[in-house]
């Protein structure tokens, strides 16, 4: 251990002394800081944003008048998507998906004010995010780092002075990884502080409640992505005859993983599971409501079946002599058969999503970048996942405030009253105000169980390939 | 204190060292003369278990170095043709992080003084490498092997390319280790040099110890003679 520690001594006073290694370490905590404080700025403004708005809607939803409850469930009202303090860290999916939607009966609006609208296309693909930094910058780092690890103790000689003192190659390449994992604690510690505080300052445990859980596998994620990158890169500088070969080695690696893999990964993804485009989407939407499912049952057979069955029930020859409103309950099967219809489809294009994504997944045990990207955004709330929650919460949020509308109606109004009848603020009352919670960190984890397995697999491929290679290792004479 | 039997190494057909026997006992100086791929450095190398042999074992103070590795590289020192130190960290870094490696931790002022009693001159101790002279570095060896109380010396042409003052220092030093009673395998191509440090000389050719004697037993030109006799035939 002591050998260990010698020799990660003897390599952070060599780094430090290189100016190269220095700029750079200086290059990436500025970045961070950048992104930190951008990313704080982003959280702050649409979260004050988000938040007067959400007041704002669920006071005019709350004042609206008396008016008749069809009229009020299409009047409908907004919901935002809560800024979470981690989405500071990793904008994942955030600026693609949208932050609010509009609900109402009979629609399911897209959700709008997606921040990507508002970019050029060259901000669009590359925000600069303190995950970014963590996940494709810092590696660059780490390249620069270790590259020579090996190659320059054997092209300067130093080596064979070094085995002379009868040390193995073990701790040589231990020492070594403990350096460099040192030196990139050293740049990124001060950056978790600073976030941590930021993150304790910010109150933000309404949308999501287990943040410091979610922040520790955070940590210990990157913490083992960049530990994978240290030894591969040690690994490589062991294998290559000289550092022009290692870095080189090293540098196609990079793009291997951070650029052509996930490009082609996700170009897979689209040639294999194609995803219809929205107006189709919409259509076949439409069509099925109106054609029924089967194509045979359409929405005026629906609506004479379900007449019938009224008529039948309560032993009466007329919908004027039920006890309800029947406009209330067709309006309310109607809301249903649609909602089952939109429920078949968005399954479906989930499904799609799902595939696609898989393949992102599997990939991930070719380029680890893809590994922590997804869980980055996993567990910072930015991903598919959390967006496609938070869209089921709305729709049912959308189906319980319409549901409500309508049964109010068939209760308390009469049929052909449509103007005559008004309910007031009691009734809109009963519409809690929405409030989004994440799904919790444990159940992301599982959602990435292909990701993390990758992560596992890297370490013990990384550690397996250094042992291997320090047993084997043999003197240039 | 060193000893080969029948020392053997071979690459493929071609064969380095052939059958080297040799006994150097404590306090000697022994240099091997003889041409490139004469297997001097092979010798060396073998000492240090950086290459296998082929046949035979290579000994210090008793103990086979390719089965007590870790002790027999305790007792030695080695000096390469071109000593290499690391060169952002000063001399006297250097000489801490290598004493450090086998277990000694000497005070800054120890170090120093060591540093100085091997000749490097003061102003350089806490200069990077970088800035040194082959013959500083090869100062900052000598300071190593003492402060790590080598009683084995290991030298790879370490006169090569040194100016004659440097030289003679460095000869000097290792006159001064030897009253220690360390013992000193060089592998030299200076006969001056060999004939005036060294203790006992050999003559190699071709992987062979052709010839072996006591330095004190022959002059200058007869052994220059002799080598070069040697080298013709």
């Amino acid at each position: 251990m002591n050998t260990i520690l010698l020799i990660a001594k003897k390599e952070i006073q060599i780094a430090i002394r290189q100016r190269l290694i220095t700029a750079l370490a200086i290059v990436i905590m500025s970045l961070l800081s950048v992104a930190l404080y951008a990313g704080y700025v982003a959280y702050d403004q649409q979260r004050t944003l988000i938040e007067q708005a959400h007041e704002d809607n669920r006071k005019e939803w709350l004042e609206q008048g008396d008016k008749h409850p069809h009229i009020a469930a299409h009047y409908g009202t907004f919901v935002f998507k809560p800024k979470t303090i981690l989405s500071l860290f990793d904008f994942g999916l955030d600026t693609y998906t949208g932050t609010s939607v509009y609900l109402e009966a009979h629609y399911q609006h897209e959700f709008m004010f997606r921040p990507a609208q508002a970019h050029s296309s060259m901000i669009r693909f590359g925000e600069l995010s303190a995950a970014l930094v963590f996940q494709v910058l810092i590696p660059l780092l780490i390249i620069f780092l270790a590259f020579q690890a090996f190659t320059q103790e054997r092209e300067n000689g130093t080596l064979k002075l070094l085995v002379s003192q009868g040390i193995s190659y073990t701790p040589i390449i231990w020492g070594k990884i403990l350096a460099y994992l040192s030196i990139l604690l050293t740049i990124v510690v001060p950056f978790f502080i600073v976030a941590f505080v930021l993150s304790a300052l910010v109150n933000d445990s309404d949308s999501i409640p287990d943040v410091g859980l979610r922040v520790f596998f955070l940590i210990l994620i990157y913490l083992v992505y960049l530990a994978i990158f240290v030894a591969f890169s040690v690994w490589v500088s062991i294998r290559s005859s000289t550092g022009r070969n290692s870095l080189l080695t090293l540098l196609t690696c990079w793009i291997l993983f951070m650029i052509i893999i996930p490009k082609t990964t996700a170009n897979f993804g689209e040639s294999f599971y194609p995803l219809p485009s929205m107006k189709i989407y919409r259509e076949a939407i439409q069509r099925d409501i109106k054609n029924g499912l089967d194509n045979r049952t359409s929405k005026t057979v629906r609506e004479e079946k379900l007449k019938e069955e009224y008529l039948k029930r309560y032993k009466v020859d007329s919908i004027h002599k039920l006890p309800l409103n029947f406009e209330g309950v067709r309006m309310q099967k109607g809301e249903d058969y649609g909602n089952m219809v939109y429920d078949i489809h968005k399954d479906s294009l989930i499904d799609l999503f799902n595939r696609q994504n898989r393949i992102s997944s599997l990939s991930s045990f070719v380029s680890p970048y893809l590994a922590v990207r997804n869980l980055s955004m996993g567990l910072t709330a930015t991903d598919l996942n959390t967006s496609i929650h938070f869209q089921r919460e709305t729709e049912n949020y959308r189906r319980e405030l319409v549901r409500k509308m309508n049964n109010d109606m068939a209760q308390n109004s009469k049929y052909g009253e449509f103007y005559e009848y008004k309910a007031n603020k009691n009734l809109w009352e009963t519409v809690k105000d929405f409030q989004y919670t994440t799904i919790t960190g444990y159940d992301i984890l599982s959602l990435y169980f292909i990701e993390l397995l990758s992560l596992i697999c890297w370490g013990i491929f990384v550690f397996v390939l250094l042992s291997y290679s320090s047993r084997k290792m043999k003197l240039v004479l | 204190m060193l000893e080969t039997i029948d020392l053997t190494k071979k690459y493929g057909d071609f064969t380095a060292l052939n059958s080297l026997n040799l006994k150097i006992k404590e306090g000697e100086i022994f240099c091997l003369l003889g041409a490139n791929g004469a297997g001097k450095s092979t010798t060396i190398n073998l000492f240090l278990n950086f290459i296998k042999a082929t046949h035979g074992k290579a000994m210090i103070n008793g103990m086979d170095v390719s089965k007590h590795v870790k002790e027999t590289k305790q007792m030695l020192s080695y000096i390469p043709e071109n000593l290499m130190l690391y060169k952002n960290l000063t001399g006297l870094e250097n000489l801490r992080f290598f004493c450090g490696l086998g277990g000694k931790n000497q005070s800054k002022d120890e170090l120093v003084d060591l540093l100085e009693e091997s000749g490097l001159q003061t102003d350089f101790i806490h200069k990077r490498v970088s800035s040194y002279s082959k013959g500083m570095r090869q100062k900052v060896g000598i300071a190593l092997a003492r402060a790590r109380g080598a009683k084995v010396l290991l030298l790879d042409e370490p006169t090569s390319g040194l100016d004659p003052k440097a030289s003679n220092e460095f000869s000097e030093l290792l006159l001064s280790m030897k009253e220690r009673g360390v013992t000193t395998l060089m592998a030299t191509h200076d006969l001056f040099r060999a004939k005036d440090t060294g203790t006992h000389i050999g003559i190699m050719k071709e992987g062979v110890l052709l010839e072996k004697f006591e330095s004190k037993d022959v002059s200058f030109q007869d052994l220059e003679r002799l080598y070069l006799k040697h080298m013709h035939n």
